[in-house]
């Protein structure tokens, strides 16, 4: 039977929200538009006491239209408190934040995340060849959280790398979704979970910097479901996660 | 009570170059952006630029050549638009020093200023190449002899933030979110607001606890209604997308900038506004119509 293909855009939400958990703490920060559709379809399908935390200092905010920013004041409507950035990182800190979605320019085998710089020939960090916008607070998050989920919506050999050429950070990364596949963290290197429906093994290895253990028998990512698809469409109507495609 | 209204130019004359200097908000939002762009019409030169996340606030300084360093955890239009094209050439040619840090460090250099004292403790970078690359050391705890990361104070000569209502002493408040900016406030030496309202600050005593500024660590106060334009200011406007799609497209070659810079801000006359009480505080007036849904506010 011929597989049906879900686009990126589709496929990587629901996956996404399937990783979170009824009543956990879950964190995203700036430019985090899957993130932020993932959560709150978690908490529409089968996580409401979900506690969704954001740059803005609100709590489980409801947005009456997805923005582009994910520090836009829609995701401070509908909150009944009002924390600061300083108050979530402190969470984090001190080992109470139990999720956080971040990403890299570069994502290595070891689940390091690079978003600093690309070296230039002398290998100073202050004469870079490539400066990057940094790692916002993932220095701080990724090795404080007990978790740390990874996305990227490009999967090629030039962000997965065998190693980063600077690490921002590591930490305790749990899984990473990407276009292709989910990788789940095994003993400190990241394995491939799951493939996606449509992907075969050849293109994922194709994809990737280092060599993975995949083959006809590696599991396939389970297709989403009416629910998931028609809870999606409920959650971001506009499709505002397409901007990170 | 001192009255600490002034006109934009003459608050920002007192910002020195070379100084380190804080800006509020955080990435496209509540950025001071009028006193951004004065910044760069009175040729500021060698700041060193404080901020959590940064956007169009840094980008267009570092090209206008006013920021020598920028101490940040991220500068960029997140998905809006994508990398800082003027702070990415700036430090690529090697004009601007990027002084990285994670956001949460930028908080506990300014924690220690606040606290007056010499660097913070902070539980990050245990995974990280940044130390290395700027310099940030480990401290001994000396009760448990265990290593943590220490950043050194960061004290701007000036914090520069942009409030929704401010009286003549500098008592202000911000509606929505507070980012850092209440930190530095207390962090700095020298304090700017602008204020998109100057009101009657004897109306602020009825809920004094909406003031999250007290105006004795202001030292100017400046009404600048749209001050954060083209970013967005909670609950009254929102980023003005054509502004920053015409600044984006513009800042991709350094001609095309110039010419932006030339007609948005050192052509652009700024209309100073009167600086005196505009109204009465109207915390409990505003509507729910032009405010969005703000459910924090008390009634």
């Amino acid at each position: 039977m011929e597989a049906v293909l879900f686009s990126p855009d589709i496929l990587m939400p629901i996956v996404m929200a399937r990783l979170l958990r009824n009543g956990e703490t879950v964190f995203h920060g700036v430019a985090s538009p899957l993130p932020m559709v993932a959560i709150l379809l978690a908490k529409a399908l089968r996580a409401p006491d979900l506690i969704y935390l954001n740059i803005t200092g609100s709590t489980d905010p409801t947005p009456a239209a997805l923005p582009r920013s994910t520090v836009d004041p829609a995701l401070f409507a509908g909150t009944r408190s009002r924390v600061t950035l300083a108050d979530l990182f402190d969470l984090s800190a001190r080992g109470k934040l139990d999720t956080a979605f971040l990403s890299g320019v570069q994502i290595d085998r070891a689940g390091n995340i690079n978003m600093s710089l690309i070296p230039g020939p002398d290998g100073d960090p202050h004469h870079p060849k490539v400066r990057l916008p940094g790692g916002a607070g993932s220095a701080a998050i990724m090795p404080t959280a007990k978790r740390t989920l990874l996305w990227r919506t490009k999967h090629d050999p030039r962000v997965f790398v065998e190693r980063v050429a600077f690490r921002t950070t590591g930490g305790n990364v749990d899984r990473v979704v990407t276009p292709l596949c989910v990788f789940r963290r095994v003993a400190g290197l990241l394995q491939v979970e799951t493939i996606h429906p449509g992907v075969t093994p050849a293109q994922l290895q194709a994809a990737t910097g280092w060599p993975l253990s995949v083959s006809a028998s590696t599991p396939r990512t389970p297709e989403p479901s009416e629910a998931e698809l028609a809870a999606l469409d409920a959650v971001d109507p506009q499709r505002a996660r397409l901007i990170e495609f | 009570m001192r009255n600490k209204l002034t006109s934009l130019s003459e608050a920002i004359a007192r910002v020195p170059d070379n100084a380190v200097v804080a800006l509020g908000g955080n990435t496209l939002h509540r950025s001071p952006t009028a006193a951004v762009h004065e910044l760069i019409r009175q040729r500021k030169r060698g700041l060193n630029l404080v901020k959590t996340a940064g956007a169009y606030d840094v980008d267009i300084l570092c090209g206008a050549g006013v920021a020598s360093a920028v101490s940040a955890g991220f500068v960029g239009y997140e998905n809006v638009f994508g990398m800082a094209p003027l702070y990415r050439r700036a430090v690529e040619q090697g004009l601007v020093r990027a002084c990285e840090h994670t956001c949460y460090s930028v908080i506990a250099g300014l924690r220690a200023a606040t606290q007056g004292v010499p660097f913070m403790p902070v539980n990050a970078f245990s995974l990280s190449d940044v130390p290395l690359a700027q310099g940030y050391k480990q401290v001994a705890d000396p009760y448990s002899g265990a290593e943590v990361f220490a950043v050194p104070a960061i004290q701007p000569e000036v914090a520069i933030v942009h409030v929704h209502e401010a009286d003549a002493e500098g008592n202000a408040r911000i509606y929505g979110t507070l980012f850092e900016d209440v930190l530095m406030v207390t962090a700095a030496k020298h304090v700017i607001l602008t204020a998109e309202h100057i009101v009657d600050g004897s109306t602020f005593a009825a809920q004094p606890e909406l003031t999250t500024i007290a105006g004795f660590m202001v030292t100017h106060v400046v009404h600048a209604p749209r001050g954060a334009h083209p970013c967005s200011c909670h609950g009254l406007y929102d980023m003005d997308m054509g502004y920053l799609g015409d600044f984006y497209a513009q800042a991709q070659t350094a001609d095309s900038f110039e010419a932006f810079l030339r007609e948005h801000v050192l052509d652009a006359a700024y209309h100073e506004m009167a600086q005196d009480v505009e109204r009465e505080a109207d915390t409990l007036e505003w509507s729910e119509a032009a405010l969005g849904d703000v459910s924090h506010r008390a009634r």
